[in-house]
Formats: C-alpha cells, sequence, structure tokens
C-alpha cells in the first residue's frame, strides 16, 4: 500500500506524464504477411486512388476467415485461412475457379444472399458490381443473372446491406464516387447512389437512384435511433461534390427514401468523408459514428435535443481525443488523411478502440505524405488514448481498406490493411509485451448468432453482453469502413469479467433468452436452441 | 508467535523500515509490502517458511484506515465496480466491508479455520443493490464461513481434474474432426463423473449433458457453490469485500486506470507479492486428520460409522480421498482468467514443494504413488434439494450461473472441528444437516434416517472424527 500523495507527486513530477497517460495493455502486433503468404498490392490510376477493399468471411465452413482482397487494376485474390489456434496467421492463396480473375475491383463486403450454407460476396468495382455465389470450399460462381441483379456501370467504392422488415432478401445500397464520363469530371460530376430492394421473387430487377448523390466513399445501414428501422447513412468527399454534405436517408420502413435535413434537424456537415464505423459508447441503444476523413476525424453522438425523428448530433472528437487530424509521429504536421475506420476491443479492456488506416491520396501536397494508421486506444474516463506506434502498426504505408479479424483464434484482433500501391500489411496481435514474452489481455467473448432460414447471419440483429454493470452492445451489420466488410464471430473484451450474459434482439425485434457463458470461448447462439454452444478451433 | 513474525517482517523490510522511521507502534500493518516481489521459482523449505510467516501475519492483520482498509467508492463486486455515491458508512453487517482481519471470521478452531453462525457472510453480486442493510435473503443470500485447512490440496487435485477435463474435450473434438462423425465422450477425472459432450466434426460442442461443471470444464473448488477457482482469485475477491484492501492486479491501474480505485486516500493496497504470501500460507496449511479418539466405545463407535457411511452412500458424493500426482503448489496457477494472475502474468512462477511440509507425510500414497487427500467431498456440485426436502434451498439468487438449489459437495474433513453446519451455518448438529439432504443426496440420506439409531449415532462418531488437529 501507498499512499497516494506520493503518487500524484511522482506524476506531476515526471517529464512522461504525457506519455504515460494509457495504463492499460497496448497490444503488440508484428507485420508478418510474408509469412502469412499473403503478398498482393492495391494498385492502379486514378480511380483506385480510393477503394482498396477486402472481405474477411468464412468461405469453406471451418469458421477460420478466409479474405477476398480487392487488387485495383491488378486481379483481386482470394486466400483461405489455413491457421491454427494461437499459431502464425498462415493463409493459402486459392483461384477463384469458377469465374476467373476479377479485376477493377475496389472493394468487396461478404453477404449471403440466398441463405444457404455457403457465404457469398457483393465485389464492388469499377464498372459492373458482381455478385458471386458461394459454392462452397471457397469456390464462386458469378450470380448477377441468377439474382437478376443488374451491377451497374458507376465507380463503386461503398456498399451495405440490411433485411428490412419481414423480407427474405436483403436490401442493398450501394455509394457511387464520380460519374467520370460525366463533362467536366471529375469535379462536382457525382454518380447517384443506388437503393436494390428485391422483389416478390427475390431478385433484383429495379435499382433506385438516391439522389442526390455526393461523391460518396462509405455507406452503411443503420439503426441511429434505436426504433428497429434501418436508415441509410452515407459519406461524401467534398473534395469533388459541390454543395454537397453528410447524409443520413430516412427509408421510411421499406417506403420511399428521404433525406433528412434541417427540418428534422439534420445538421449540414462538409467533409471529405472517407469511411464509416460505429458502436454504442454508451450502451444506449443509439450508435455513435467515426467519420474519417481528411484532417479531423469525427466523432459523433446525438445531442441532448435529439428526438426519435430529429437526428441531431454533435461532435464530440476533440473532448474524446479523438481527432487523430495529423500524424502523431515524425515532423510532418500536415493533416492526415483518413480512410477505413473501425471499432473494435483490441486489448480485451471492454473498452472500444478506435482504428483509422491513414494514407495520402496520392502525392497531395497539403497532406501528410508519411501518414501511420491509428490505434485509438479506449481510455476508462471515455477518452481515446494514441497508441499505434506502441503497437507497431505505424509503417509509413498508404492505407486504405482494412480488416480487424482475429485470423489465429487466439482471443486477440489482428489487423490487416490494404495499402496503396505497397503490400498488404497483416498485423498479428501478440498481446502484451513484457520482459519475459507475451501474455494475454484481458478475458474475451467472441459470438457468432445463427438466424433462421431467412438472413442466416442475423444481419441487423442486436447482441448485448453484460458483465456486471456493463453492458456492451454491438450491431451485426454489413457496410461501412472503407471499402471492406466482414462477417462471422463477434468479439467483445470481457477484462476482468470471468463470465458473461448474452441477449440477442434478433432481426425480427425478438429478444432472446439470456444466455450465460463464460469468458475465453468461441459461442455459437443458434436462434432455435435454448443453449449456448462452444466452438473451438483445430489447434 | 508474534514476536517471530514481527523479527521476520523487519528482516525483510529492513533498512527501508529504519529509513521511514515509522514507529513501532505506527497504525498501520508492517507485514503488507514486507516483501517487493513476487516470489518466483521454486522455494526452498526456509523461503516457503518465510513467506507463510509472511501470509499468516497478513491473515491475522486488523487492517486499519492508514493500511488502506474501507472502500467508499468501491462496492463488493468481484468486477471493479464504483456505486453512485459515497458508502455512507464503512462497515456494513451486510454489504461489507464487514471483518477487520481474515481471521475474524477464519478462526475455528484455529487461524484459518471456518466460522461459526455469527460470521457468515452476505454475498451479493455487489452490482445493483449493493449497499443493502438487511439480512432477509431477498437481498443476499447468506452463507457460513468455510475453513482452509488442506485448501493447497484442495486446490491442486482441482487443477489436475481441470486439465483432465479439458484433455478429454480436446480428444473427444480431435477423434470428430477426424471421423467425421459425432462423439460423445464421458467427462471422468479421479473416478469421478461429470457427464458427457458431444464433439462435433467442425469442432462445436453440445454441453448440454454436462453435470456438476461449469460449461468450460474449469473445476472451481471453493466456496459453498463451486464457484471460486484459485485461493488467489478469492483472496483478490475477499480482501475487497470484506476489508476494503484492493488488490491491484484487479482493481489496479492496467485493469481501471486508477491505482486508488476505491478512493480512500491509498493506492495499491494490496501487491501482487502479498497477495501471493497470503495464498503461500493459505496453501500450505496442513490438512485436516482422522482423529483417533482415546475412548474406546468411541473408536469402535467411528470405526463402524466409516463402513456405514461408505454403505448408506454418503460417499458416492462425499468421496473418501481423491488421488494427486503432484505436490507443487505453482503460484500464480495455470487457471485463472484475467483479472487474477495467472501463470502467464510473470517470468517464473513460484513453485511451493508441499512435500516440504511435515504433515504432508501423513498423506497416504497409492500403487501409483499418488497422494491420497482425504478430503470427503469430489469436487462436484450436485442438486441438494428435492419436494420433499428443501431445507437447504433457502436462497433465491443464483450465484455465478449455478441454481439456488446446487452446491459444491462439502468436503467434510475437518467437519468434526467445524459444527455448525450447513452452507447457511444453520444446522447445529451433523444429524439435523444429514436429513436435510435432497436431491441427488435423498438416497445416502433416506438410508440413514431408515437406519437403527445405533448406526446413524455412529456416523456421527465418525464425522466427529474428523478434525482439524493442530494448526501448524
Amino acid at each position: 500500500m501507498k499512499p497516494i500523495f506520493a503518487l500524484v507527486s511522482l506524476i506531476i513530477a515526471s517529464p512522461t506524464f504525457a506519455q504515460s497517460e494509457f495504463l492499460g495493455d497496448v497490444p503488440h502486433f508484428v507485420e508478418q504477411s510474408e509469412i502469412a503468404g499473403i503478398n498482393h498490392q492495391y494498385r492502379g490510376p486514378f480511380e483506385y486512388f480510393v477503394g482498396g477493399g477486402a472481405a474477411s468471411f468464412d468461405c469453406n465452413n471451418d469458421r477460420m476467415n478466409d479474405l477476398f482482397i480487392a487488387g485495383g487494376e491488378m486481379p483481386a485474390k482470394l486466400f483461405r485461412n489455413t491457421s491454427k489456434a494461437g499459431q502464425d496467421i498462415t493463409f493459402s492463396e486459392q483461384p477463384i475457379s469458377v469465374t476467373g480473375e476479377i479485376s477493377k475491383v475496389t472493394g468487396a463486403y461478404p453477404i449471403n444472399f440466398d441463405n444457404d450454407e455457403h457465404m457469398d460476396l457483393m465485389v464492388l468495382r469499377v464498372g459492373q458490381n458482381q455478385i458471386l455465389r458461394g459454392l462452397g470450399n471457397c469456390t464462386f460462381a458469378k450470380a448477377n443473372d441468377h439474382f437478376l441483379f443488374y451491377g451497374g456501370d458507376a465507380w463503386t467504392t461503398g456498399f451495405s446491406a440490411i433485411w428490412e422488415r419481414d423480407a427474405t432478401n436483403p436490401t442493398l445500397a450501394f455509394a457511387n464516387y464520380i460519374d467520370r464520363d460525366a463533362p467536366g469530371s471529375p469535379w462536382g460530376t457525382c454518380e447517384d447512389n443506388v437503393l436494390a430492394r428485391p422483389n416478390a421473387d427475390g431478385n433484383y430487377d429495379q435499382n433506385q437512384p438516391l439522389s442526390p448523390s455526393f461523391c460518396s466513399l462509405s455507406i452503411m445501414f443503420t439503426d441511429w435511433n434505436n426504433r428497429g428501422n434501418f436508415d441509410l447513412r452515407v459519406t461524401n468527399d467534398r473534395q469533388y461534390h459541390r454543395g454537397g454534405y453528410e447524409q443520413l436517408w430516412n427509408l421510411n420502413s421499406g417506403g420511399r427514401p428521404e433525406q433528412f435535413d434541417a427540418r428534422d434537424g439534420w445538421q449540414k456537415l462538409i467533409i471529405w468523408g472517407m469511411g464509416i464505423a460505429q458502436t454504442d459508447l454508451n450502451a444506449d441503444g443509439r450508435p455513435e459514428y467515426a467519420l474519417s476523413s481528411m484532417g479531423d476525424t469525427m466523432l459523433q453522438t446525438l445531442d441532448e435535443d435529439a428526438e426519435d425523428d430529429r437526428p441531431i448530433y454533435r461532435d464530440m472528437a476533440y473532448e474524446r481525443a479523438a481527432t487523430a487530424h495529423r500524424p502523431y509521429q515524425g515532423d510532418d504536421l500536415k493533416p492526415s488523411t483518413g480512410w477505413h475506420t473501425e471499432f473494435a476491443d483490441f486489448n480485451n479492456d471492454t473498452r472500444p478502440d478506435l482504428y483509422i488506416a491513414k494514407g495520402n491520396v496520392e502525392r497531395m501536397p497539403d497532406f501528410a505524405e508519411i501518414d501511420p494508421d491509428n490505434l485509438l486506444m479506449g481510455l476508462p474516463n471515455g477518452k481515446f488514448s494514441e497508441q499505434g506506434g506502441a503497437a507497431g502498426i505505424a509503417l509509413p504505408r498508404r492505407g486504405r481498406g482494412a480488416i480487424v479479424e482475429d485470423f489465429n483464434a487466439d482471443g486477440m484482433l489482428d489487423l490487416l490493411v490494404v495499402n496503396r500501391e505497397e503490400p498488404v500489411s497483416l498485423f498479428r496481435n501478440l498481446g502484451r509485451k513484457t520482459d519475459w514474452g507475451y501474455t494475454p489481455f484481458g478475458n474475451f467473448l467472441a459470438v457468432e448468432l445463427r438466424n433462421n432460414d431467412v438472413n442466416r447471419n442475423a444481419v441487423g440483429a442486436k447482441i448485448s453482453v453484460k458483465t456486471g454493470n456493463l453492458t456492451q452492445t454491438h450491431t451485426v451489420q454489413i457496410g461501412g469502413g472503407h471499402a471492406s466488410g466482414r462477417l462471422g464471430f463477434i468479439h467483445f473484451g470481457l477484462g476482468v469479467a470471468e463470465r458473461a450474459q448474452v441477449r440477442i434482439k434478433w432481426p425480427d425485434g425478438d429478444w432472446s433468452q439470456p444466455y450465460r457463458v463464460f469468458a475465453n470461448n468461441f459461442v455459437v447462439l443458434d436462434r432455435d436452441d435454448p443453449d449456448a454452444k462452444y466452438w473451438y478451433p483445430a489447434r | 508467535m508474534k514476536t517471530v513474525i514481527c523479527s521476520l517482517i523487519f528482516m525483510f523490510v529492513g533498512q527501508q523500515s529504519v529509513a521511514q522511521s515509522t514507529p513501532v507502534w505506527a497504525e498501520k500493518t508492517p507485514s503488507i509490502g514486507a516483501i517487493e516481489t513476487i516470489p518466483n521459482g521454486l522455494q526452498s523449505k526456509t523461503q516457503l517458511e518465510q513467506l507463510r510467516e509472511i501470509g499468516e501475519a497478513l491473515f491475522t492483520a486488523q487492517f486499519t484506515d492508514q493500511d488502506g482498509a474501507g472502500r467508499p467508492m468501491a462496492t463488493q463486486a468481484i468486477i471493479p465496480t464504483k456505486p453512485r455515491r459515497e458508502l455512507r458508512q464503512a462497515f456494513a453487517r451486510t454489504s461489507g466491508m464487514d471483518a477487520n482481519a481474515c481471521s475474524s471470521c477464519h478462526n475455528q478452531p484455529f487461524d484459518g479455520g471456518a466460522g461459526g453462525f455469527v460470521a457468515n457472510v452476505f454475498l451479493s453480486e455487489g452490482f445493483n443493490n449493493h449497499e443493502f442493510d438487511t439480512t432477509d435473503p431477498e437481498f443476499s443470500n447468506e452463507r457460513g464461513t468455510n475453513h482452509l485447512f488442506g485448501a493447497g490440496l484442495i486446490e491442486l487435485l482441482a487443477r489436475e481434474m481441470t486439465a483432465e477435463l479439458v484433455a478429454q474435450r480436446t480428444n473427444a473434438l480431435s477423434k470428430a474432426r477426424e471421423n467425421g462423425q459425432a462423439t460423445r465422450v464421458a467427462l471422468v477425472t479421479k473416478d469421478v463423473s461429470f457427464g458427457y459432450i458431444t464433439a462435433m466434426p467442425d469442432g462445436m460442442v453440445d454441453l448440454t449433458e454436462l453435470d456438476g461443471v461449469d460449461t468450460d470444464l474449469v473445476i472451481r473448488p471453493f466456496s459453498q457453490k463451486g464457484v471460486m477457482t484459485s485461493l488467489r482469485q478469492f483472496t483478490v475477491n475477499a480482501s475487497n469485500h470484506h476489508h476494503g484492501m484492493q488488490a491491484s492486479e484487479r482493481f489496479g491501474a492496467r485493469w481501471t486506470g486508477e491505482t486508488d480505485f476505491d478512493e480512500d486516500g491509498y493506492a495499491d493496497e494490496f501487491s501482487p507479492a502479498d497477495v501471493s504470501a497470503l495464498v503461500a500460507w493459505q496453501a500450505s496449511l496442513p490438512a485436516p486428520t482422522v482423529w483417533q479418539p482415546s475412548d474406546n466405545a468411541w473408536q469402535d463407535a467411528a470405526r463402524k460409522g466409516a463402513e456405514y457411511f461408505d454403505d448408506f452412500g454418503c460417499t458416492s458424493c462425499h468421496r473418501t480421498a481423491l488421488p494427486l500426482d503432484s505436490l507443487h503448489f505453482y503460484d500464480p496457477g495455470p487457471v485463472d482468467a484475467a483479472g487474477t494472475l495467472n501463470k502467464h502474468d510473470v517470468a517464473n512462477p513460484a513453485i511451493y514443494d508441499l512435500s516440504q511440509l511435515d504433515w504432508v507425510n501423513s498423506l497416504e500414497q497409492n500403487e501409483q504413488g499418488q497422494f491420497m487427500v482425504p478430503l470427503f467431498g469430489d469436487l462436484k456440485r450436485h442438486k441438494i434439494t428435492d419436494p420433499e426436502n428443501d431445507l437447504l434451498g433457502n436462497e433465491l439468487f443464483s450465484q455465478r450461473f449455478v441454481g439456488r438449489d446446487i452446491f459444491m459437495t462439502a468436503e467434510l474433513w475437518g467437519v468434526g472441528s467445524t459444527a455448525p453446519y450447513g452452507h447457511r451455518n444453520d444446522f447445529t448438529t451433523l444429524d439435523t444437516i444429514i436429513r436435510a439432504h435432497g436431491g441427488s443426496a435423498k438416497p445416502a440420506k433416506d438410508a440413514y434416517t431408515n437406519a437403527q439409531e445405533e448406526q446413524r449415532s455412529a456416523i456421527v462418531a465418525f464425522l466427529k472424527t474428523l478434525r482439524i488437529e493442530v494448526a501448524e
């Protein structure tokens, strides 16, 4: 025991006070894409300055997520996860056999269109977007015709999907960037975004333009007011739009989309919007949003004047120390450029951390050239502490899309970053670095949901994990980030809790009974099974 | 004894104490911080004895405000939890803090022992309604104080059983994956059955046939419910709950961002080394023994009672002894989850070779060379009530996922020294607590109640020979 006054004086006297603010576990990453067998770059001219995404999903039903990575003008690649639990991350490149090579890909999102046993992919392209229908064992077939899906001819950079109430097939939203064929392109020539709702047969034979659109780079269905109806949030790039702003579309529960505007309290915000992430920092059911941009990252929460039909947001990035507006190391003080953004608990301390991929667009002189990715670690007081350098992810590469995933099933989240014109970075999370090696963080829980025959992966479901007085929530989503998405086990840090109660609000609004589960397990919750099952990875 | 402890503490603290000029009459506990670094590696008998001395001093210390006792801004919860406002009073017999020293309750027949009804503890999770001021079971579960003699052997048994169960699960999964077929296996360790699991080829495990163990297959041997993994975890929990002495390994900056989580003005009240000393002392407390009464009639009755105890089926749960492979007690141990130090959190765990302790010589060994731990228990949970007999179903809250009518088999070693009985300490005789058994114990209880008076008396005679004989 030490009297506290002694400690206070020590801290005040220490010149390293600012560095010692973060007292929790800093995750230690090592880049091992070469060991993992991933040799891939996202390359190409102007159309590929943006995009550069990846999809993480299980294409061979072994519950170890595999990877599809965009290549820009180069072919996209598929990597099958061959990792063993707790070991080095390894992948095996596999041809997308049925389809042959696919190029002009900007990003991809996993989605199960037909509710069968195999995950499908929505592949975003410069040109026609492509549904790849999973056939099992990581093989795919082009399936636009199968689903009567018109892939368009736009420059697509974002995607989101949701099963609207009572629908057996998902509603799709596509974020499109610049209409490169329009006169005056690229400035002020934004392509319309598209909403594609399935018809009664489950086909997509009519696409609905979302006009106006403002050169969008990310799009996400979100239940912003916790009413069970998903609306559509869009982030837009001010570099090319004229008179544009950030958007929230009211989908009117399956009705005609309408923009929220000033009459609804929606405040005009103009940024270089590039990525969207959501989490529920205060577990009130209404998510907070991180919007990556050039310069300040936005961290938005509903204002106290907001109501269920009044989406009034305020930015709290500054008060939470999450602006991440310029490089945190080096001597380049120019604004940085943010892309993929994602909340996740990288050190299992129960507090959401915020990852932001960073990287100059392409020799933009007014923005930082060396721009390391951010790892903003959540603090007990709700603020964030930049630990990207200490964590080992500050490589001089131009990040774009990213995947946060526990690739080797060791209970710690790893990180894949798709870089422009440079190799993909694969960071294995080794845990807490000590003098005697690496040790685990706090406890964790990984949750997989099995919905019924419609929407098998329970997209739109809300997971509540309760430990003590703390409730963590997570909405299963397809969309957001920057051209990158994932489906599979959902990771929760449990800190010092040995056990947790989990409840699910299924996509149709039904609540599950509480599931009682022990920490440090991969838990599968089947809607039709009152008991949780545990899954154990191969070792 | 106290003189020895003081001398030892001064030996550890040495010049530092002199330099700080702390007067010997200071209202502080000198054994706190007596060792500055957590012990590591195999400890010699002398080193273990020194640790035990410190541990005993901590166990019997009356913690003071100046030690950091009190938790004005922390509840009794095992997960660091702050109340909405400062607790109204430092001590509360109900919600705690409720004891000055560990030995305030653990003292029958010696320090480290059990407690009478007056030393019952009121358990709530400490999250909601944490500041209750009533003994009404609507607010808490009331529990008697268990003794700790032989606790090191209990934890070692639990660790070995956990490892065996986990290995059985791993083997089942390997077979299922290899054969492509569901594989149902019986979970049995040390001849105690814990039901079945079914492993699927895809790595899924069906847990619905588990019996008496948590779904993670961790044997948690401590507390009446069997929900505490280790002496270390129990020590960290109890230090906060009962004394407001917060161990940094759970309440410290790594997890809470604060060094003084309970906001009483004292940082890092218990270091990992302090906790280690407490664990070392508890883990090396001698095991209870079977006492030989001088009275011939008692001897004869006890001998017959032991036979009846077996014949009536009591030993189906109150196993006479369980075999233990190793007497090496690692601390921190292998099983604890984050929030209690485990072996990964230190460079080199301490190893206490319990065979160095004289009392261990009394343990019998079987043909395989295993040490037979005479605990009269099975480290398994059982349902203990039924519709005809719900005397032991008097709790309203499940605890950590364990139903209100389910309890860990009480280890009966030492029961002859630790009256009263039952998880609430509200049975004054062995006869009444035996008759209170229901549920899975009903056949044995029926055999007892249907037996002749002489047979029942013999069983009582036998149980009264299971005593805690010497403190050291």
